[in-house]
């Protein structure tokens, strides 16, 4: 197999848990795939205490931090519109779902920039981790997030709708990045306020 | 017609949504029969003995790997859509994506072309150069075969000027982005009245119509029927002689009848050319440093235990005391990364080769750890070199036979210490060692 990454021809070595738990096989060399780090901070909410956001997500796990390596990943991903890289996290994503219950729902983007980008990075990831999801939320604003400061990222009204009913049980957010956490937040109040049990979020990197 | 538009696609083979162009310009182009639209894949399904099987082809940098191509649900077509990931960094191109090409008369340069260069060739140069300009009136190709340092860019310029009179579209292409950046001035003041234009991956916007192209060759695949003289530099240099698309991209950017000439130190075989001249002597007129073989039993074993062999330790120790720069080059990037010292590394992802390279010229550093990204190109003064692992596979005889031309290019330093530190001797580095000697004998 090539790498996805540096394409460099790669043997992915043979595991029991590839062949009896049917893990993901990689889709990068092992030299690639060494470069991302995994993320070691803790997330807390102390930014969100006395805000109408407080206690709308009980927790969140961010699988890596954010480096060179991943910039470049996001680049590629996501700028360069390279669908194929999804599969590079696959396998870690879904063991990451596997240890949590609870309806999987993906941020969703506005479908003017669907269609620009041609593809739904976050949905495609997750295909990708074969985890299934539910698009419970839809977005209703255009503005990209990256451009705003923290504090206005917070003072927008809201984010998303909910375009399906919420049941009272367990939520699983899930995001690309987690920067300020102002759209998992978003997005966490109007599944609570609709009567979700708990929710919680997994996000690929912590920005 | 839009005349900057004109000038902007003659020759090109442009991805609409990347023209910096209003919309509204480009559609009443296509109306008018002046734009040509292509979609960015072909796909069609070829009949097999049991089965059918989809075969794509990009449309911008023609390949036909199958395992470039990647299928997906296109949100914008609505579709299951393909792209091609060969040439991705240039901007998608994916089956519903479209293609621009410029179908009428193309534009064309109104310089009065000067020729502002005073410097002599040697003889040998001289009739190289006078060789290939009455191949290039006849328009023929012809194949320049020079050692490293023969001082090859000089002796294309009458052929250049030539063409640039003859109201000719040229284009000088070198697979390296390092060679363009090193080209360019030295073209812009050898033809200051010439519109230039350098074109590598991460160039600045370049306005108007360039009747002199400098280009990597990659930067070719998206260029079709542009050029009626291609110049290829450095034709045996990585990726180029490796990738067939981008042998194909030199000739789709040609003009079905333009004659493409190479220059090169190691001539592959399947470079053919109607006529070629060989230049076996340095412009300084010294001989070429030849390669001597030391054996370095074990070194990969040593290296992993985290200690540099004696040899090579004693050999670095004296490069470091006589103040020589040197460059040592090593099979792989992990060797590189993991090498037990704190001399400062280079290899292909590193964000300051360029740096790197400019402290060891000025002596602010020993010496550079290096794979076989500086191979080519790069000249300092005085420097000696090893190879380490010499007899591995990815030091062919011609990366050895550049490696080695490293050596010796100044005047003041003609000579240096070339050497190949081996666990074994393989062909490729008798055939290096045996052309070199062969080249001083000439």
């Amino acid at each position: 197999m090539k790498c996805l990454i540096c394409g460099a021809p790669y043997k992915s070595p043979p595991t029991w848990s590839k062949l009896f738990l049917y893990e993901l096989d990689s889709s990068t060399c092992i030299r690639c795939f060494g470069k991302f780090e995994k993320s070691q901070s803790v997330i807390d909410f102390a930014d969100f205490r006395g805000t109408p956001f407080d206690g709308a997500v009980d927790s969140v796990f961010s699988l890596y931090s954010y480096n060179e390596a991943m910039k470049e990943y996001l680049h590629q991903y996501k700028f360069l519109q390279d669908v194929a890289l999804a599969t590079v996290f696959a396998g870690k994503l879904q063991q990451a779902f596997q240890s949590k219950e609870g309806i999987v729902v993906p941020i969703p983007m506005h479908p003017d920039k669907l269609v620009l980008r041609t593809f739904a990075q976050v949905d495609e990831l997750l295909n990708a981790a074969q985890t299934s999801y539910q698009h419970v939320l839809s977005k209703i604003t255009t503005e990209a997030q990256g451009k705003k400061t923290k504090k206005e990222r917070l003072k927008t009204t809201n984010l998303f709708e909910e375009i399906q009913t919420i049941q009272p049980t367990n939520y699983i957010l899930f995001d690309d990045i987690y920067t300020t956490g102002a759209t998992i937040h978003h997005a966490a109040k109007i599944l609570k306020d609709a009567g979700a049990k708990r929710v919680e979020a997994i996000t690929l990197i912590k920005g | 017609m839009n005349e900057q538009l004109q000038q902007f696609l003659s020759g090109r083979i442009w991805l609409r949504e990347h023209t910096p162009f209003p919309r509204e310009v480009i559609d009443a182009h296509i109306d008018s029969g002046h734009i040509h639209l292509k979609p960015g894949i072909t796909t069609s399904t070829e009949p097999n003995l049991f089965w059918q099987s989809k075969k794509n082809v990009c449309n911008r940098c023609h390949n036909t790997n199958q395992s470039y191509f990647h299928s997906f649900n296109c949100a914008r077509c609505n579709q299951i859509c393909t792209y091609c990931r060969h040439c991705i960094r240039m901007g998608r191109v994916s089956s519903c994506s479209e293609l621009l090409l410029w179908d009428k008369q193309h534009a064309r340069g109104a310089n009065a072309h000067v020729f502002a260069w005073n410097g002599k060739l040697t003889p040998l140069q001289q009739k190289a150069s006078e060789e290939l300009l009455s191949s290039v009136e006849r328009n023929e190709s012809h194949l320049i075969h020079a050692v490293c340092g023969a001082g090859k860019t000089e002796l294309l310029f009458p052929a250049i000027f030539a063409s640039l009179q003859a109201g000719k579209r040229v284009c000088v292409a070198a697979p390296r982005t390092d060679v363009i950046l090193e080209l360019f001035p030295r073209f812009q003041k050898v033809f200051p009245n010439t519109t230039i234009h350098a074109l590598y991956g991460g160039a600045p916007d370049q306005h108007g119509f360039a009747e002199l192209v400098l280009a990597t060759t990659h930067q070719l695949y998206r260029f079709e029927r542009a050029f009626d003289v291609v110049f290829v530099d450095e034709a045996d240099a990585f990726p180029y002689y490796a990738d067939e698309t981008l042998q194909q991209a030199v000739t789709k950017a040609a003009n079905p009848d333009a004659a493409i000439h190479y220059v090169t130190a190691t001539p592959t075989k399947s470079l053919k050319t109607t006529n070629q001249s060989v230049l076996t002597r340095r412009y300084h007129g010294h001989n070429l440093p030849v390669p001597r073989f030391d054996s370095l039993w074990g070194y990969t074993r040593k290296l992993k235990k985290g200690k540099i062999p004696p040899k090579l330790e004693a050999w670095i120790n004296k490069k470091v005391e006589m103040k020589t720069p040197f460059l040592i080059f090593l099979p792989t990037i992990e060797m590189l990364e993991n090498f037990p010292s704190d001399l400062p590394r280079v290899h292909a992802e590193h964000p300051y080769r360029k740096e790197l390279v400019m402290q060891l010229r000025e002596k602010k550093i020993p010496g550079l750890l290096t794979t076989t990204i500086l191979e080519r190109g790069i000249t300092i003064e005085n420097v000696h070199v090893a190879v380490v692992g010499a007899e591995q596979p990815i030091f062919t005889s011609s990366a050895l036979i550049q490696i080695s031309g490293r050596v010796g290019r100044s005047v003041q330093y003609p000579e240096g210490d070339i050497v190949f530190f081996h666990h074994g001797i393989s062909r490729e580095m008798d055939k290096a060692q045996d052309a070199i000697e062969g080249w001083n004998r000439a």
